[in-house]
């Protein structure tokens, strides 16, 4: 007759438990297709670069992000004894470069992904949520915004800062909150006549734990696909501003490798901007292979019909 | 909404939006300085650079400024450009020649291959053709285009010498006449069999550099869209009926998959613009592209400014033209908001 005789009601999953499980369901899914696999692959390589850069190669001092310069070994190949991937015109080791500009890269697309999503979310929430003539303001400016193609104005204002690649860093992070701004609003929009968002109204949570528990976690999906596609985006798009002559010549950052390279071609010396051009088009690669990926998985739409 | 109304709606954005552009990069420029240097030289006492402060208005609020340049700019002058030495709205029409010549032939080159390669993936989903094309696709995204252009470089030029670097050969261009500025045209119209043959060799290279990313875009569109519409009621009514499978994909299937991709022209566009800068770094062409170049490292606010702002226009009519074709082909898209 005791209480504790009643059967045990089945155990029940927390809102946290099955998102975690969800999570470990895409990701089998995505290891699962092929070319999605070696996206991951490429980029577990590329960050382990990063990471172990001081083991790989020795920095430089006093600053490890500037080539070192060797007189004594200017142009030379491929193979050269100390120098597998040869020297530049101005003997700086080309594998050094290729190892320290992953840092470099990572650091560029860390920063700049980051800052944008943020600042992409702060204002597609406020003006989905705020709405009104705040909504109407934010969303023209989104669109003056949209009406410059991304690469071009990125250049201008990183050319009005001034040739650096910390002003490289400031003017990709003015240009591409833009899109965020715009997929956060659409799907605050969309998520605000959500069943779970008026159910948590009517048994009186606060605004901001509704903003924080139902509505962000559940706008993320659309987000996370454009930040992945972003992370080899920013690096190409950085490093082709590098390449035009906006960042500092002689730090070790591909763009500025392959633009450096240049000079050499035309007399036989194809291997200074051959390898780090290489390291960009893996780099973008990848995150391009894992983005399209996750957006299959993601995306209800692309699922077969039949 | 009518499709008129929708028009007109459009049409009286557009300005509002250019007016936006010009006042963010206008305020950007200033932000970075004065852009008295251009007409400064070493003789000048402090008076003298007062005086040229005065005359440009360049010691006014920067409300002042702006309405000084939108006037300038509204009667067609654009300031003076320091990279080329010259008046920007007179230096602008042969870069634009050229950058418009290398772009238009890229186009054409990416669309015809862009779209064949699309019908090529769609019709063979999921078999080993559709992965290869997939591989290349994501590749032409992910190529650094300044890259791709050195390694072509390295290969055809500095080792098998097969193609040239810049637009012309001088002597040939220098032989005939150029009244519209595109090398093509000019040769055609001179009857110069020469010419016509100097300006396609220097063009192909930069070309196909400029026009793989394209393709990646283009064929990427067309696949989904051919692959969703093959799995259409109406291609299977099609085939019910006994049509052969060419004619189900002629008549019916491809003709609607081209409705979607109509809409990436505007993304291509863009594509073309950005990447028409590295391609004419690399390939010495002398277009708008190695002139924006040039300008941003120097610091030419005058070139920067006006290009921006030419790019975007181009930039916001090819986008209003895709929306008006695309409303007008596929009727089911609801017009307004």
């Amino acid at each position: 007759m005791a209480v504790t005789d009643l059967p045990t009601p089945p155990k029940r999953e927390t809102a946290f438990g099955v998102r975690m499980r969800r999570w470990r369901d895409l990701l089998k899914t995505l290891l699962s297709n092929p070319t999605t696999f070696i996206g991951f692959l490429i980029i577990f390589l590329l960050l382990a670069m990063a990471i172990f850069a001081p083991f790989l190669a020795p920095p430089n001092v006093p600053d490890p992000y500037q080539m070192p310069r060797d007189w004594g070994a200017t142009r030379m190949p491929p193979g050269t004894p100390g120098f597998p991937l040869g020297t530049t015109n101005q003997g700086g080791d080309v594998l050094y470069g290729v190892i320290w500009g992953s840092r470099t890269s990572l650091q560029l697309s860390v920063i700049v992904v980051s800052v944008t999503v943020v600042i992409g979310i702060a204002i597609g929430s406020i003006a989905g949520l705020v709405g009104g003539w705040i909504d109407e303001t934010l969303m023209r400016i989104v669109d003056v915004f949209l009406s410059i193609p991304e690469l071009i104005f990125a250049l201008a204002v990183a050319a009005i800062l001034g040739p650096s690649f910390t002003n490289i860093i400031l003017s990709l992070c003015i240009v591409f909150w833009v899109k965020y701004a715009r997929i956060m609003r659409a799907q605050i929009i969309l998520i605000r006549q959500a069943d779970y968002v008026q159910a948590a109204r009517v048994i009186g949570d606060t605004k901001l734990s509704i903003f924080f528990k139902d509505m962000l976690p559940n706008a993320s999906t659309p987000i996370a696909v454009q930040a992945t596609l972003d992370m080899g985006n920013i690096v190409l798009v950085g490093a082709t501003l590098s390449f035009i002559g906006l960042a500092e010549s002689g730090i070790a950052e591909w763009g500025v490798l392959v633009s450096e390279g240049q000079a050499g071609i035309a007399s036989g010396r194809w291997w200074a901007s051959t390898f780090p051009g290489l390291m960009i088009f893996l780099w973008a690669l990848a995150f391009n292979l894992v983005g399209d990926g996750l957006r299959d998985a993601l995306d209800p739409r692309t699922e077969d019909k039949r | 909404m009518q499709l008129r109304d929708y028009i007109i709606r459009r049409l009286l954005i557009l300005p509002i939006l250019i007016f936006g552009v010009s006042v963010i990069v206008f305020t950007l420029t200033r932000i970075g300085g004065s852009p008295i240097g251009v007409y400064l030289s070493h003789e000048m006492n402090a008076e003298e650079v007062a005086a040229l402060e005065e005359r440009f208005h360049l010691n006014e609020p920067l409300y002042t400024q702006y309405w000084y340049w939108l006037k300038a700019a509204l009667s067609g002058d654009f300031g003076y450009s320091g990279v080329a030495s010259a008046p920007v709205a007179e230096v602008f029409w042969p870069k634009f020649a050229a950058t418009m010549e290398l772009s238009i032939f890229s186009a054409a080159v990416a669309v015809t291959l862009g779209l064949w390669l699309g019908v090529f993936a769609g019709t063979r989903r999921n078999k080993w053709q559709d992965h290869v094309t997939r591989v290349v696709a994501v590749s032409g995204a992910s190529l650094p285009l300044f890259w791709f252009g050195i390694i072509l470089l390295i290969v055809f030029w500095a080792n098998l010498g097969w193609f040239p670097v810049g637009r012309s050969n001088a002597e040939i261009w220098a032989s005939i006449a150029h009244p519209t500025g595109f090398y093509i045209v000019d040769s055609i119209l001179a009857g110069s069999w020469q010419g016509l043959v100097d300006a396609l060799w220097h063009l192909t290279l930069p070309a196909i550099t400029l026009g793989f990313g394209a393709v990646a875009i283009i064929t990427r569109m067309m696949r989904s869209a051919l692959v969703e519409e093959l799995q259409q009621d109406y291609v299977d009514a099609a085939r019910a009926k006994g049509l052969p499978e060419r004619l189900v994909l002629n008549r019916h299937a491809k003709r609607n998959a081209l409705v979607p991709t109509v809409t990436v022209i505007g993304l291509t566009i863009a594509f073309l613009m950005q990447g028409a800068i590295a391609a004419e770094i690399i390939y010495r062409w002398p277009g708008l592209g190695r002139w924006m170049a040039s300008a941003v490292v120097r610091g030419d606010q005058a070139t920067i400014m006006t290009y921006v702002l030419f790019t975007s226009v181009l930039f916001l009519f090819a986008n209003l033209i895709v929306d008006i074709i695309y409303a007008k082909l596929d009727p089911r898209v609801r017009l307004g908001d």
